[in-house]
């Protein structure tokens, strides 16, 4: 071995030492984990309550406006004989329909109006009366006394049907995070099946029995956050996520009003990401 | 996980978890390794100082006058060029120092004098890439005897452990595969240089004959004009 050689195995076994330590170090394998964007968690619902938990609107008539109608005086002058008689306050508002559709010869006795213009035929005697009737209309819109009557303990006392029975939206929700609270020290026990597999959602359908306990093994309608690099874990997830539901049964502490109404949790389904 | 999983693939890691026979074939390549690297650096530092003291040896030589003092001061380098030329001379005085010279018997006798010196010259600088071939044909073949050895060994395992989770499979077949890594490593280098050396050896070979050639004339000429 001369020179040049006892040169290169020196030049060697220290090249060989520094890849070494600075493979070991990690400097050439600085691992990048791939970005997930975790900022925001989007759960898309497709629980959706088809049934409104909200007040039901109030079913009254609105009530309706006992003030005379604007117009011109011409128009409107057979009506001015009737508008007189409204002072009252206690008029309801659907005889107020009544009182305009008819010529109600009795209100009109009462007026202070001449009693000739009473068997006489409107057209005639709207001249006579234009004046008067003129007045009457420009005076604007005038409202019961009791106008408010739709909005009083009519109102109150319609409204007060059980909302809690139905399957509302939010309830489902929250009914679906309850049990998913319940399933994860299972979920947590398991560990992930590989690299990506938390991205995977699991659509779990559940059958549950009035005590929480399951009445059949969960089953899975689908999974979606599949791309190429879990998708091998898929099936995996699929299986864990059920053993997880089957290891944390029964499920504790739904309500149990929301059993057996139409969407109730006796048949659930929930989108689950076990992560 | 992905962190931890990176401290474990550091080489040393590898090595530390791996089977005896895996180890083995490990420390083996490494080896390998280095030994190729030690040819590689020092021939190419060899052949390149050869280069360049043929060519000053040969310029050196084509211009002096009196060739027996050039072989006196310059004859017993250690130099290709150098054992040639010495060697033609030496070949020359012997079979010049006679009364009588049989003229084409010292041409044929010089000229295979040189050429034999210089195929000796050829023959010491190539003997190591013969280790470079080796290597860069074998090593491959190692590694992957490592990794099927330590897929073979992981796969066991796995069975034993019941378990299909990737972090039950993935470092044993990781290890495995080091040892085809290792081999390649080695391999790669190996036949990239003993390519470009042989290349550099036959161009010095075929340098050292023409100078041969070139010397066997002037000799040849020299044999004719003196007789």
């Amino acid at each position: 071995m001369d020179r040049a050689e006892a040169t290169g195995l020196g030049i060697a076994v220290v090249g060989h030492g520094a890849l070494l330590a600075v493979l070991t170090l990690g400097l050439a394998n600085a691992v990048v984990l791939p970005t997930m964007n975790p900022p925001m968690d989007v759960s898309f619902v497709d629980e959706v309550g088809l049934q409104s938990a909200a007040p039901d609107p109030a079913t009254e008539a609105p009530m309706a406006s006992i003030a005379p109608e604007t117009g011109s005086p011409e128009e409107a002058a057979p009506k001015a004989i009737e508008a007189p008689p409204e002072p009252t306050p206690t008029v309801q508002p659907k005889a107020l329909p009544k009182a305009k559709s008819e010529p109600a010869p009795s209100k009109t006795a009462t007026k202070p109006a001449p009693p000739k213009a009473l068997p006489k035929a409107a057209t005639s005697n709207a001249k006579a009366n234009s004046g008067k009737g003129k007045a009457e209309k420009t005076k604007g819109s005038r409202l019961g006394s009791d106008f408010l009557k739709g909005l009083g303990d009519d109102t109150k006392s319609k409204s007060n049907k059980a909302t809690g029975a139905v399957m509302s939206a939010q309830a489902a929700s929250s009914i679906g995070s309850l049990i998913k609270r319940q399933v994860q020290p299972c979920a947590d026990r398991q560990g992930t099946p590989g690299p990506g597999a938390e991205r995977i959602t699991v659509t779990i359908k559940l059958r549950l029995n009035r005590d929480g306990s399951l009445a059949a093994r969960p089953v899975s309608t689908g999974t979606s956050g599949v791309d190429d690099q879990n998708r091998r874990y898929e099936k995996r997830v699929e299986e864990l996520a059920i053993a997880a539901f089957v290891g944390c049964s029964p499920l504790r502490g739904l309500p149990d009003e929301l059993y057996d109404v139409p969407r109730g949790w006796s048949n659930f389904t929930l989108r689950y990401k076990p992560s | 996980m992905a962190v931890d999983m990176a401290a474990h693939m550091s080489p040393v890691a590898l090595f530390m978890q791996a089977d005896l026979v895996v180890k083995t074939v490990m420390i083996g390549l490494t080896l390998a390794s280095i030994w190729t690297w030690a040819i590689i650096i020092g021939h190419t530092m060899k052949l390149r100082r050869i280069n360049r003291d043929n060519e000053r040896f040969e310029k050196d030589f084509w211009g002096v006058e009196d060739i027996d003092r050039f072989h006196e001061k310059r004859g017993a380098e250690d130099l290709p060029a150098a054992k040639v030329f010495s060697a033609g001379i030496t070949e020359w005085r012997r079979s010049t120092k006679g009364p009588r010279v049989d003229k084409d018997g010292t041409r044929a006798r010089l000229m295979s004098a040189m050429h034999s010196a210089a195929g000796e010259e050829v023959d010491r600088l190539a003997d190591r890439l013969n280790i470079l071939a080796t290597i860069g044909s074998v090593a491959p073949f190692v590694g992957l005897f490592g990794t099927v050895w330590g897929i073979m060994r992981s796969f066991t395992d796995i069975a034993g452990a019941n378990n299909t989770s990737l972090a039950v499979v993935a470092p044993g077949i990781a290890e495995a595969l080091f040892a085809t890594a290792i081999g390649l490593f080695a391999a790669i280098p190996a036949v990239i240089a003993y390519n470009r050396m042989t290349h550099g050896i036959n161009r010095i070979e075929a340098r050292l004959l023409r100078f041969a050639d070139g010397f066997h004339g002037t000799l040849s000429r020299e044999l004719e004009t003196e007789r």
